[in-house]
């Protein structure tokens, strides 16, 4: 790696200010070399070295978060929980309130990567990291995402893409915890560079290629995750997160569902079916969710349902083994979270 | 019978079911008969590993733990298009960079197919990049950092220049051609027939063939047809390549991660003109090879040139990156076979139209497996090499023989299941394999293969699958290999050679033998590997390390030991002749005279004597000879049963179970055995199910250089696995031991390709056997707008 | 307890705090393998180079330098973490295990599993694998076969030494070995 400044702010609003931009936007380039001289927010760092040791990102100072107080807490509030970004994903995984009250969280994060990688790893980076897009991270292909004139995925090697909203890049969103905390209806506190804050939900903060090509969520230049903050869910809900990978040791997943119910003597009140690795921003299914809601979830609703996930699907010319594998995975996850 | 040699009893058969005696003619220095497994103390016995403890605390030191004072760090220059020529290269300004101490332009790139050069002709005056990746300088200089930057500041003109990464792309007349003249073949290291070579196409060579396949298929009973296709897998070594070269006035020392230290001298002799006695190479631990490390390389002779250049030591280490684009790979191939039989099974004819491809470089032949294995008299193979833009591939565990038998033996399944016969029956038809009959019938009774149901019999979407095949690998043997066995006058014993540990665990079978010809335990063995300061012993490929080495290792402790004796007599106020070595003391056979090992190493006048021994011909001769190797008569067999899950709606497949039954020859270490079973099977599961180079054929750049997005097999892919070994003894040298690394991948992807037939009752022809292969030949994929 | 503690969330650095260093080197104090160490580094050195090429420590392999092969373990306050993907600027303050500092006089009895079972080939994925069972059976100590795979599933052997590695670490289990 090139070498770099360090600076390792106590408080968020140093930190704030000492940012002088996004990490996607330092990748945006007309062409050629990434722009030197950027000062880059670092959590865990799992993604920004990964991208700096690529040669994607050459920034002359880096930010350290780790070390700024308060950041690492679960805590609760107002009945939900509010998650510190700095907290890592094998925390998370291992934190018995998330286990039992936002299990396909838990489950989420605990599957993510390895037990090394989970340990460093924070929420807030996991949640902000770059697509894995196998175009975006080669210094060879100068891709839309990072200002060029064409996404290769298209007519390339598009097995691990997007199925739906690739409208000008067939990304698919890398965080596998992104997909749980969507369908539990997470917000996020954001603190800007001169004290500004909102509160926009995952959702909202998320971004598909028709509204950004160039960047995944809304995050603007000095702008810092402050807390991950989880809504008390139903007192009746269900969870469950599941994925399927090539391999399941360590991977990537090929297609990964969250879905949360809340659940009323088996008669489902409000369900919320999120698809990950389907899409540039995890992919809410709301027609299956519209086919759950007001139903006693069995066998059959669950096929219609799961078939429903797919309304709107437009798979490449490798990825069409996706559909299949969403539509089975989600009705494994529904069965699954209805049984217990 | 010639002078010098005479006949011995030897163990012949395998243990427990058809353990005999055989005369054999023997030469004069060779150790008595060895016993049966049974009957001995450290042969045949799981000894652990002497480097365990260095590797389990991390001390042992690995090529890329090697430092030298004032070394220098070297990185390499390399294409980044998969097809140009230089127009123009300037390396004045990154020579003048901070910290560089010297640069050297790669001009005549090796490792890969070499075009001739036409009469009076010298060849193309620029250098003509093949592939991405292709090295065009290295540069050394005080850091790794400062030489990476360096290589930013060699300024290259580039001519972009057509290219092709597809194989059936490739494979047209109006593909952009690799070559543009007829390239050198060379086959282990001597010229072969040249062969016809149009655009791309060099082949077919037809030479195995026999009889007359296509009149023979013609007039066949039954015929069986397929095309398999099978990806390019990487050898991942997780330690890379990795050399540290030290050229000074009185010689060259290469500290390098390498499978063959003696080879490597060797090759490094004749490219820089030096004698061998000037270049000496060491290894000490080494992580891994699994073909790739055979050979110098571009990068050996870039940093041996900067080395020379900057007088001092360089190192240079390949990154992930490099290891996957440019160190070698097993190719892909496409095999059309066709095979006739008659109704009883009999096969008359196989016909093999193959083509593969290595990149840039020769060798994506499908191996002798068909060939081989099954009796038939009528066999037509023909291979092609097409060229394309990519990495050069090289031997990886098992070359031809692992996309071979992919294909072959689901073939044979096939044919097994049009005869209504279970294929352990048609195999019992088919394959004289005495060996391989015991391993079959072992295996079937442990597998239970008998639960076995009808193909895609399974309820419900998890679907389970039985499946089996056969291994088949020549038994060879490197005759050019010595060993040394020294007695050093405290009782302690050294032995030498210059052969390499690569996880085989070498030096502990080494130990084993010399300890069981000298009533010690292995413990008590110092093993000197890894230099070529000693006695050059055999590569580290091939499965024939163990085959090659051990004989001469007995046969040099037994030779030490005489002369010990020889030395010690006259101070027992004796003659040599009646005194042999007999539970750890010298003795006479009237009991008069003894004396203990040690006791009897204390009266040497000398601190030490030893014996050198090298590995003479095979009891009874070879099969056949090649240079510095040969096969042995009998090859290596091994049978493999796999037990598959099938997830029909997902498309996944879990591998549940894996029971290999194999041969080689008289087992030494059977733990160390174990090991080797296992990584191969393991490979051949991660090579049937999740490996693939993938290549993006708009810009000819590997999309998954890393070890990420290049899936491999790891715990939670690990299936439950029994080994069992044949003790099959052969009477064919001093330790009738042979190989087992290869033998044992051979069969696993095709049991697990058979076992997912059994599961699905769909064919999968094509590797690797991801969901979406299977989806697709399950009919499930979405029908595309 | 290795595998509930974020390795970051014990204690706050010393010295870099707040100001900024670099590009050159920068002064840190690791405790590595029980001794506190004062080092000048390069805010871009990664923990596995710094245990490598400045301490010597070269039984912390790198094989992919990307987190994707989990060589490089290492434990920080006690949890393991791939030392290729962490500054070493970042763990100024903190306490590093490597492969170095877990045995004594005697192995550690996952060690000497590891050389009874023959979980070793090559050896150069070895002492990763090592730390991360170690880890695995200071906060569990009876681990199921499954428990084992999860823990190790960020390794790479390429040699594939899995089945025996598992074997070695039920084994220990079993038998309630657990330090030296
Ligand atoms: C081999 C491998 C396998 C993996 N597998 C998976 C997987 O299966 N699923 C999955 O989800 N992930 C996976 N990952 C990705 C990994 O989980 C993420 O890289 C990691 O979570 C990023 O977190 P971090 O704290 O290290 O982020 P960093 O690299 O520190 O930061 C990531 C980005 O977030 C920004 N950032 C971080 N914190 C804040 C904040 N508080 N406010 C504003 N910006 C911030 C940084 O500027 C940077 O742009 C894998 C990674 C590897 C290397
Ligand atoms: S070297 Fe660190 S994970 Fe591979
Ligand atoms: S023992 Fe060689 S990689 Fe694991």
């Amino acid at each position: 790696m090139d070498a770099f400044e360090w600076m390792s702010p106590q408080d968020i609003e140093q930190a704030a200010r000492a940012a002088t931009t996004t990490v996607a936007a330092a990748m945006v380039r007309d062409s050629g070399e990434p722009a030197a001289g950027d000062a880059l927010l670092k959590a865990g760092g799992i993604d920004l070295l990964d991208l700096m040791k690529e040669g994607l990102l050459k920034p002359r100072r880096l930010i350290h978060l780790r070390n700024i107080a308060g950041l690492d807490r679960i805590e609760g509030a107002e009945g939900g929980l509010r998650i510190g970004p700095n907290v890592t994903l094998s925390q998370l995984a291992s934190h018995a309130e998330v286990r039992m009250r936002f299990r396909a969280l838990a489950q989420a994060a605990g599957a993510s990567a390895s037990p090394q990688i989970r340990h460093l790893a924070t929420l807030g980076g996991n949640l902000l990291q770059r697509p894995r897009c196998w175009y975006l991270r080669s210094r060879a292909h100068h891709c839309t995402r990072k200002g060029g004139d064409r996404c290769f995925a298209f007519g390339g090697e598009n097995q691990y893409h997007a199925i739906f909203d690739h409208k000008g890049c067939a990304i698919v969103h890398p965080s596998t915890c992104a997909t749980a905390l969507i369908a539990f209806g997470a917000r996020l506190e954001i603190t800007g560079p001169r004290g500004a804050r909102r509160a926009p939900s995952v959702e909202e903060f998320l971004l598909l290629p028709e509204a950004d090509l160039h960047r995944e969520n809304t995050l603007e230049p000095g702008e810092i995750v402050t807390a991950i903050v989880l809504p008390a869910p139903a007192q009746a809900t269900r969870s469950l997160h599941i994925k399927q990978c090539e391999t399941e040791s360590f991977d990537w997943p090929l297609a990964d569902v969250a879905v949360v119910l809340d659940l009323e003597s088996g008669v489902c009140r409000k369900a919320a079916v999120v698809l990950g690795a389907a899409a540039p921003a995890p992919h809410r299914a709301r027609a299956a969710e519209a086919a759950l809601t007001g139903k006693r979830i069995e066998e059959p609703v669950i096929r219609v349902a799961a078939r429903a996930a797919l309304q709107g699907a437009a798979p490449l010319a490798k990825n069409g083994y996706k559909l299949p594998i969403f539509e089975t995975l989600l009705r494994r996850a529904l069965l699954a979270a209805t049984e217990g | 019978m010639s002078a010098g040699t005479r006949t011995q009893l030897q163990p012949v058969g395998i243990a427990g079911v058809s353990l005999g005696q055989a005369e054999r003619p023997v030469g004069a220095e060779e150790a008595p008969a060895l016993a049966p497994n049974a009957q001995l103390s450290c042969i045949g016995r799981s000894a652990p590993r002497i480097n365990g403890h260095a590797k389990v605390t991390g001390s042992a030191t690995y090529t890329v733990d090697v430092t030298l004072p004032g070394m220098l760090h070297a990185r390499i220059l390399r294409s980044p298009h998969p097809h140009a020529r230089i127009l123009s290269l300037d390396t004045g300004a990154a020579e003048r960079e901070p910290g560089v101490r010297a640069v050297h332009v790669i001009e005549h790139p090796i490792g890969r197919a070499i075009e001739i050069a036409g009469p009076g002709e010298a060849g193309p005056a620029r250098r003509q990049l093949r592939y991405v990746g292709d090295p065009i300088a290295a540069v050394a200089a005080v850091t790794a950092h400062a030489a990476q930057a360096a290589l930013e500041r060699i300024r290259i003109e580039y001519q972009p220049l057509p290219f092709v990464i597809d194989i059936e792309a490739a494979r047209q007349s109006d593909a952009p051609p690799v070559f543009d003249r007829p390239v050198r073949t060379e086959v282990f290291g001597g010229p072969a027939a040249q062969l016809p070579q149009h655009g791309n196409v060099h082949g077919p060579d037809t030479s195995a063939s026999r009889g007359d396949a296509a009149a023979a298929l013609s007039a066949a009973e039954i015929l069986i047809e397929g095309e398999f296709h099978t990806q390019v897998q990487t050898h991942c070594c997780l330690e890379p390549h990795a050399l540290l070269a030290d050229w000074r006035d009185e010689g060259l020392t290469v500290y390098m991660s390498t499978q063959f230290t003696a080879g490597i001298r060797a090759e490094l002799a004749t490219a820089l003109g030096l004698p061998l006695s000037r270049v000496r190479v060491v290894v000490d631990a080494m992580g891994g090879g699994f073909g790739s490390k055979s050979r110098i390389g571009n990068d050996v002779l870039a940093a041996v040139a900067l080395s020379r250049k900057a007088h001092a030591p360089v190192r240079l280490v390949l990154d992930r990156h490099e290891e996957q684009i440019d160190s070698g790979n097993r190719p892909a191939t496409v095999q059309h076979i066709r095979a006739g039989a008659r109704r009883d099974g009999t096969l008359t004819a196989v016909a093999i139209e193959a083509y593969g491809t290595a990149g840039v470089a020769l060798g994506a032949g499908v191996g002798n497996f068909a060939q081989s294995i099954y009796d038939c008299p009528n066999f037509s193979l023909a291979q092609s090499d097409v060229f394309i833009h990519a990495g050069p591939g090289c031997a990886m565990r098992a070359p031809g023989n692992v996309p071979g038998a992919f294909a072959y033996e689901q073939i044979i399944d096939e044919l097994a299941e049009r005869l209504a016969l279970d294929p352990l029956e048609l195999r019992e038809r088919i394959d004289s394999s005495p060996v391989r009959r015991e391993e079959r019938r072992i295996g079937a009774e442990r597998f239970r293969w008998s639960r076995r149901l009808a193909p895609g019999g399974g309820q419900g979407a998890l679907k389970r699958g039985l499946g089996m095949a056969q291994s088949h690998w020549p038994a060879l043997v490197h005759t050019n290999c010595a060993c040394e066995v020294r007695i050093l006058r405290d009782g302690s014993v050294e032995v030498r050679s210059s052969v390499q540990d690569i996880g085989t665990g070498v030096g502990t079978v080494l130990a084993q033998v010399v300890a069981e010809e000298l009533g010690l335990s292995p413990g008590d063995i110092v093993v000197r590997i890894g230099d070529t300061d000693f006695p050059a012993g055999p590569p580290s490929y091939g499965s024939r390390t163990t085959a090659s080495l051990t004989p001469p290792a007995r046969n040099a402790a037994c030779l030490a030991l005489r002369k010990l004796i020889a030395a010690i007599a006259p101070t027992l106020g004796t003659t040599p002749e009646g005194l042999t070595l007999r539970n750890g003391r010298i003795s006479s056979s009237d009991g008069l005279h003894s004396i203990g090992f040690r006791e009897a190493a204390g009266r040497l006048r000398t601190e030490q004597i030893g014996a050198v021994a090298s590995r003479c011909d095979d009891y009874g001769g070879f099969g056949h000879r090649m240079g510095d190797f040969a096969f042995a008569r009998n090859g290596l067999g091994g049978v493999q049963f796999a037990e598959v899950t099938v997830d029909t709606e997902t498309g996944r497949v879990r591998v549940e179970r894996v029971l290999a039954v194999h041969d080689c020859g008289r087992p030494i270490n059977p733990r160390q055995i174990e090991s080797q079973v296992h990584g191969g099977i393991l490979q051949g599961i991660s090579y049937a199910l999740f490996e693939q180079r993938i290549l993006d054929a708009p810009t000819g750049h590997m999309l998954n250089p890393n070890l990420e997005q290049y899936r491999i097999l790891r715990s939670r892919e690990t299936p439950a696995i029994e080994v069992h070994v044949l003790e099959n003894y052969q009477g064919t040298s001093a330790t009738d031991a042979y190989g087992i690394a290869e033998p044992s991948i051979i069969a696993t992807a095709p049991a697990i390709a058979n076992a997912v037939y059994n599961a699905i009752g769909v064919r999968v022809r094509t590797l690797p056997m991801t969901p979406a292969v299977i989806l697709e030949a399950l009919g499930r994929l979405p029908h595309r707008s | 307890m290795p595998h509930n503690t974020a390795p970051h969330a014990s204690r706050c650095t010393q010295g870099v705090t707040g100001a900024t260093v670099g590009p050159g080197a920068a002064a840190i104090r690791l405790e590595v393998n029980g001794i506190v160490r004062a080092l000048a580094v390069l805010p871009s050195e990664t923990l596995a180079e710094v245990l490598r090429e400045r301490l010597a420590l070269t039984g912390t392999k790198i094989a992919c330098d990307r987190g994707a092969c989990s060589s490089c373990t290492v434990w920080v306050d006690g949890a393991p973490v791939c030392s290729c993907m962490v500054l070493a600027i970042e763990v100024d303050g903190h306490r590093v295990t490597s492969i170095e500092g877990l045995a004594g006089e005697a192995l550690h009895p996952v060690q000497s599993a590891f050389i009874e079972h023959d979980a070793i080939q090559c050896g150069f994925c070895t002492p990763g694998l090592v730390m991360s069972c170690v880890a695995l059976l200071e906060s569990h100590p009876h681990p199921t076969e499954e428990e084992v795979k999860a823990a190790i599933g960020g390794h790479l052997c390429r040699c594939g030494t899995y089945p025996h590695v598992i074997a070695a670490v039920l084994d220990v289990a079993r038998k309630g070995k657990r330090s030296p």
